[in-house]
């Protein structure tokens, strides 16, 4: 029996330790904001919270993150307002919307380490998130807002 | 004829008489007679302060950790060790009468930590770091023996049989080893080092018992004293050198030292993964800070590293300007793979932050061997050890030993000076198959 | 059709599982209310759209109602994939409507035949949906009108309809008063095509900045995609894939490995009557992971279909023998066909072979479907798709049913692309229900199995020729094209017939037939048989146009070179708007002289011809009319590159994209897929591509294939010209221009000429090393 944090609450799953936590939170719990695109870590699609660190679920263990608070996509603000979805939102980054939990948790995660990002480190942290329909130009401007945004809270 | 004959035998007897005397001289010194087991129930009353204390003994020696089989009850043994001698099993020490230590007074326990015999007589192999343990105060051994008898649950678990070959599984030949092997005596200060110093001198060889990894042993399996902390593979891992030889980039510090016991982890050299995760998360997180600070100083002056943090900056910062993304990237495949599936979790600005560690200055690139970094790209890092709350996921179905061998030499090559490793492709495939039995735990 | 009953009979088909299916489907539980700006108002099904109280609502069209509260549901067809489809046609109609925004919600609706042709691709839905929807909203607006004038006793003409209410003789009503009193009118074909329609001076929703209605829920985890079906009760089911796509059949099944494994249920061979799935098993587990383990222990054996050694090689072999075989391919009708007499006449000739790997989708959402039986017996299929007229048949011969007991439910699209115009992933899903008795089925491809199940983007050869004369103007032009053709595969008889009487696809030519006056053009595409034996050849972003502009925009910059001239003024020298070229109302006013102009256009921006640049760096220009002649999207790119000589890496400085397309129905939304499309074009210009090995795609997942990334996303400028012709498509036309721009840019930078795609860094090494 694993124990773990879902979005601020206790959870106890009783599946094999070694399912992938992407799966878990899919499947067992239900929470299917979070996305299944590659399954090897590189498209990012599946990026949720463990932590607060940025974490590729598809490729972590649930025995990996006994003990853990794990926040997705759905947690991530309870009003749906974090200043990344704010600004998501605003500039209408997404368009088929798949791969954006994954976008969203990543930049959250970015803000948290790096306040004040350049262009540079939007590319190396961003860039292991895929997104197919190409939207890069306007996550990389979302970026700088929410950034812009936090600063000013 | 007759008097070459004459002159062999005697010689071949007085050669049999001195083997005959030696085995005589030796069975007197090997001989060790079995303690009385106690009364049930008979414990001493001890003090709340003294268990106390035993819990932090129990701690920094993270008993827990080599007397406890994956699934089994805590303290009740059978955890195996892989040593070059064949598979031996740790004993049960919870406090069962029959398969455990329940009927050893405390001379018996304080026989076996410091001339590694048990209460019947019989030698225990040094798989046993006894030689450590005998430099533990009376008074420390005690507290132990208080802890354990108190509050550790009794299991009735019968001991595994070791599985060495002959002449190895004899415990009669181990007196001779302990003979020209170890040092049996109690910890003497040095009286002009500081008493935070010697604190931490005496945590370390002792009860901490660092050496038994750090040291690498010889062929008969002791620990070499003219090599001390000179590093060792443990389990198919590096146990790094704690000495000047240590080959990261940055010198571990005292400061660095005891951050890492403390936490697991320290943003200059990484994460406490494989088998030194539980010593600190089962074990030396416990002790109380000044203990902590106090094993950094000691391991900081014996490697000679003083903190000089315009170096460490410089190193840094050095290694972040080498981690900046590259317009060039995908037609490295290594470095291609790096960006795709590492960067978004490993890259820093301005400075390493605890839960980004940096690949540049971290340890297990900077090894004379890959295993660590392979063992940690192919397991990743559970919540039981490195930082905690924080994980790495692991890539072992995720890529292949082309791709990590990839990745890894990347690493090596790009933020590091050091030569590549060799044969790098085919470390990862043997380490790969030897952990296979990691899938589904 | 108008009257709400008739619409609520239509609508209790399946009402219990479409409720139980409702309520899995979303986070937030029963989506049927209008919600405030902060979230979406957009439901999936065609359920019950909310009635007033007295249950009253108003439908003059199919498209859409409204109720007594004066709220608008507009009914979508099309599939949302990220275009936000749903938003740009509500918009239409609402403009003409004349309804506040705040008070429309779109349903995308689940299959039916009453919606005729249910497909989203080709960058057809604006294009096609302007006049339809247009035509709706005008009809509600005058009906409306003239139930408040009848009301109070005046002209109609003396009545205003503004924001939901109308206004006239000093009097106010709003619609869902006037639908609230009982209101039925209903329109002809001919009465809807005569309607008076806003002047787009007067258009207040199209052409503004609106936020579409389904963004909100892609930013919170609420969005519901196929792969997120949940239905009571269901197994999951992942399949064991034939070494073939095509002609390959089960020997033996072997899944004594999986017995006794935790989740396991059972393997079964698929048995497909509409042929869509030769040789398919699947393994169900009571979980995903448990199927998925399960799968790994089962051993299938396989006949091999015959093309199990087929490699890209052979395949574009067989192409370059085709392309000389003057028996095969149809001949498009571009007037003057007679190119041989050109040829003869020529002083000087050009020719030049282009050719393009194969290509995977990779939609992010990997295909996957959910498949039952509902109480009524009919047989629901839950998943995105972008074509569900082409694949219903399919499912109802799989099925062995008549099609109207197949419904397929709506859900997002994580990505279209065109591979979910091939719904083949549909088929094994309801065999698989139906092989357990009706229960639910979901089938997930993992990633390695989707790339091997994708109908990628055939490889292509293409062989231009050019003829000139002594003036060196061009008397003749040869476009001969032979690929994998995806419509032939899928379903022929969408395929037009040549002069010759040859069907081919549109969407393995269109771009050959281009607007330059060349004088005698022969446009010859041709199938290749081969490649459609090996694999379904697929539909993808841009299709045909996204290689045959590539051929043909490398063409007359090489051209140009030929003859000495400068490129720019080479095309425009031959964008003269005549004859053939000339454009026609409704979708073409202008011809060529609109790509002349926005060719100039792009010109101006990007300093072509003028800048002054670094050494090895070089800007380079290509034009296209984007899809397809009857629906010209004029587009003009630059871009401007350097390249290192020394590892033959292409640096990506700046892209610069001018667009005519018509009104601009969603400005923000235009720019986004304009966007994206330009970056699709240059990621299968320069970073991503497969090759077929033994009959398969080599690459499978993203450990090798490499598609953009962030950081490979250059500075772009892109501009719309101010247009109110009728509007075409965006969703490809950007794709269109970048390959062949980078491939001008790189010659232009150090004098290599690059005719293959995707351009690699060795190609160039080779290219320059070579000279």
């Amino acid at each position: 029996m694993i124990k773990l944090k879902i979005n601020g609450r206790d959870v106890q799953i009783d599946a094999e330790p070694d399912t992938p936590l992407l799966w878990v939170l899919r499947d067992e719990i239900g929470l299917t904001g979070t996305k299944y695109g590659c399954g090897i870590g590189m498209c990012g699609a599946c990026t949720v919270h463990v932590g607060g660190q940025a974490t590729r679920s598809c490729i972590t263990t649930l025995a990996a993150v006994d003990g853990t608070e794990i926040t997705t996509i759905e947690g991530l603000d309870a009003e749906h307002n974090h200043p990344v979805q704010e600004a998501w939102q605003e500039l209408r980054v997404p368009q088929c919307g798949y791969c954006q939990s994954g976008q969203i948790m990543q930049a959250a995660a970015l803000l948290n380490d790096i306040p004040n990002p350049t262009d540079d480190d939007i590319d190396a942290v961003m860039t292991g998130n895929l997104c197919r329909c190409m939207t890069y130009p306007r996550i990389r401007q979302a970026v700088r807002q929410a950034a812009a945004a936090k600063r000013e809270i | 004829m007759k008097a070459q004959k004459k002159f062999t035998s005697k010689w071949l007897s007085r050669i049999f008489g001195v083997l005959i005397l030696g085995i005589i001289a030796y069975s007197i010194y090997a001989y060790k007679p079995s303690i009385e087991p106690i009364a049930p129930n008979s414990l001493p009353d001890y003090d709340p302060a003294v268990i106390e204390r035993g819990r932090l003994m129990v701690a920094a020696g993270y008993c827990a950790v080599c007397h406890t089989e994956k699934g089994g009850a805590p303290y009740a043994g059978n955890y195996a060790m892989e040593t070059d001698f064949g598979t031996i099993y740790s004993t049960n020490i919870t406090p069962d009468r029959e398969q455990g230590i329940g009927s050893w007074s405390e001379a018996a326990f304080i026989r076996a930590m410091r001339e590694g015999v048990d209460r019947e007589g019989r030698h225990l192999f040094p798989a046993f770091p006894y030689n450590h343990f005998a430099k533990m105060s009376e008074q420390d051994i005690v507290a132990t023996y208080a802890f354990i008898m108190t509050q550790v649950k009794p299991a009735q678990v019968t001991q595994r049989n070791n599985e060495l070959p002959f002449p190895l599984n004899l415990r009669y030949l181990q007196a001779g080893w302990k003979l020209i092997s170890v040092d049996l005596k109690p910890y003497q200060p040095h009286s002009e080092k500081s008493d935070m110093w010697n604190r931490g001198a005496y945590l370390v060889e002792g009860i901490a018992h660092c050496g038994a990894c750090h040291t690498p042993r010889n062929v008969i399996g002791a620990e070499r004293n003219s090599e001390k902390f000179e590093g060792a593979i443990i389990d198919d891992w590096i146990a790094p050198a704690l000495s000047a030889n240590n080959e990261s980039s940055l010198a571990w510090s005292a400061a660095e030292f005891s951050q890492y016991l403390k936490t697991g982890a320290t943003v200059q050299h990484g994460v406490a993964i494989g088998p030194m995760a539980p010593v600190v998360h089962a074990g030396l997180r416990e002790l109380p800070d000044s203990d902590l600070t106090a094993i950094g100083i000691y391991l900081a002056d014996l490697a000679g590293n003083v903190d000089t943090e315009a170096t460490s900056t410089a190193i840094i910062a050095a290694s972040l300007d080498q981690g900046k993304p590259n317009q060039t990237y995908r037609w490295d495949a290594g470095e291609r793979l790096y960006a795709t599936a590492c960067a978004s979790c490993h890259y820093n600005v301005e400075q390493i932050a605890l839960g980004r560690p940096d690949l540049g200055v971290n340890s297990a690139t900077n090894l004379n061997q890959p295993d660590n970094l392979i063992h940690a790209i192919l397991d990743g890092v559970d919540n039981e050890s490195g930082i905690s709350g924080v994980v790495m996921p692991s890539f072992r179905d995720a890529l292949n030993d082309q791709e990590i061998a990839q990745i890894a030499a990347y690493l090596r090559n790009s933020r590091t000076d050091h030569e590549p490793w060799t044969e790098l492709q085919q470390r990862i495939t043997d380490i790969r198959q030897s952990t296979q039995y990691k899938r589904g735990q | 059709m108008f009257k709400q009953k008739n619409f609520k009979k239509s609508a209790d088909l399946s009402q219990l599982t479409r409720r139980g299916f409702l309520i899995a489907m979303t986070a937030t539980g029963a989506t049927f209310g209008f919600r405030g700006p902060a979230h979406a108002a957009m439901t999936l099904s065609s359920d019950a759209f909310p009635a007033g109280p007295d249950g009253e609502t108003f439908e003059p069209t199919l498209w859409y109602g409204i109720n007594e509260n004066g709220q608008v549901n507009v009914n979508i067809i099309r599939a949302e994939m990220g275009q936000h489809v749903g938003t740009a046609i509500a918009r239409i109609l609402a403009d003409e409507l004349e309804v506040d925004w705040k008070d429309v919600q779109i349903t995308h609706v689940d299959s039916g035949e009453k919606w005729g042709l249910m497909v989203t691709g080709g960058s057809w839905s604006v294009w096609q949906s302007w006049p339809i929807y247009r035509q709706a909203g005008a009809a509600g607006r005058m009906a409306l009108i003239e139930t408040a004038a009848k009301k109070w006793g005046i002209d109609p003409a003396e009545c205003q309809a503004r924001d939901g209410i109308v206004t006239g003789g000093g009097k106010t009503i709003s619609y869902g008063e006037i639908v609230a009193t009982g209101l039925s009118r209903s329109y002809t074909e001919d009465e809807l095509k005569a309607l008076p329609l806003k002047p787009n001076s007067e258009l207040r929703l199209v052409g503004k900045d609106v936020t579409a209605l389904d963004i909100a829920n892609k930013t919170n985890g609420q969005a519901i995609y196929g792969i997120d079906a949940k239905i009571e009760g269901m197994v999951y089911a992942v399949p064991l894939l034939p070494p073939t796509r095509i002609g390959s059949s089960v020997v033996s099944i072997d899944d004594s490995g999986a017995e006794g494994m935790q989740g396991y249920h059972k393997t079964l061979q698929l048995d497909d009557p509409s042929g869509t799935v030769p040789g398919w098993v699947v393994v169900l587990g009571t979980s995903l992971m448990a199927a998925k383990k399960a799968a790994k222990q089962v051993v299938v054996k396989w006949q091999a279909g015959d093309t199990a050694k087929v490699s890209e090689a052979d395949i574009q072999a067989h192409a370059r023998q085709l392309i000389n075989d003057p028996k095969v391919g149809s001949i498009l009708d571009t007037g003057n066909t007679d190119t041989t007499t050109a040829f003869k006449q020529a002083s000087t000739s050009l020719e030049a072979e282009y050719t393009t790997s194969t290509v995977l989708h990779f939609q992010l959402e990997p295909v996957n479907a959910t498949a039952f039986q509902n109480d009524e017996g009919v047989w629901e299929i839950h998943t995105g798709n972008q074509w569900q007229s082409l694949i219903l048949p399919s499912l109802a011969k799989a099925l062995g049913v008549e099609q109207n007991k197949v419904i397929m439910r709506t859900y997002m699209l994580g990505g279209g692309f065109g591979r979910r115009l091939n719904g083949d992933y549909a088929v094994p899903a309801a065999l698989a229900s139906k092989a357990i008795g009706g229960k639910p089925v979901k089938l997930v491809l993992f990633r390695e199995d989707d790339t091997l199940f994708d109908s990628p983007r055939s490889p292509s050869v293409q062989k231009l020729r050019m003829a000139f004369d002594q003036q060196k103007s061009i008397i003749g032009m040869e476009h001969h094209a032979a690929a994998g053709w995806p419509t032939q595969v899928m379903v022929p008889s969408f395929m037009p017939k040549g002069t010759n009487d040859e069907p081919y696809d549109p969407f393995a030519i269109d771009g050959a037939d281009h607007w330059y006056s060349v004088g005698a053009q022969l446009v010859r595409p041709i199938s290749n048989d081969l490649a459609n034996r090996t694999f379904r050849p697929g539909w993808l972003r841009s299709v045909g146009p996204g290689w045959t502009h590539f051929a043909v925009e490398s063409f007359m910059d090489e051209a140009a070179h030929k003859i000495g001239a400068d490129p720019l003024k080479f095309r425009l020298d031959h964008l003269l708007a005549e004859g053939y070229n000339a454009g026609s109302a409704p979708n073409a006013v202008g011809g060529a002289a609109r790509q002349a102009h926005v060719l100039k256009r792009v010109a101006d921006l990007s300093s072509y011809g003028k800048a002054e640049l670094e050494k090895d760096t070089a800007i380079g220009i290509a034009t296209s009319f984007g899809q397809s002649r009857n629906m010209p999207t004029w587009v003009a790119g630059a871009v401007k590159v350097h390249v290192d000589r020394a590892s033959g890496v292409v640096d990506v400085q700046k892209i610069w994209l001018v667009f005519d397309c018509g009104t601009v129905i969603d400005p923000n939304g235009a720019r986004a897929q304009c966007e994206g499309a330009a970056l699709w074009g240059l990621s299968m210009a320069l970073y991503e591509g497969t090759r077929i090995e033994n009959s398969n795609v080599r690459d499978r997942n993203l450990n090798t294939y490499t598609p953009l990334r962030m950081i490979d996303t250059p500075e772009m400028e892109i501009e719309f010209i101010d247009s109110s012709e009728a509007p075409v498509g965006l969703g490809e036309p950007g794709t269109t221009v970048i390959a062949p721009a980078i491939a001008n840019a790189i010659f232009n930078a150090v004098g290599v000429r690059m005719r293959h795609l995707p351009i690699s860094p060795d190609d160039i090494s080779a290219a320059l090393t070579e000279r």
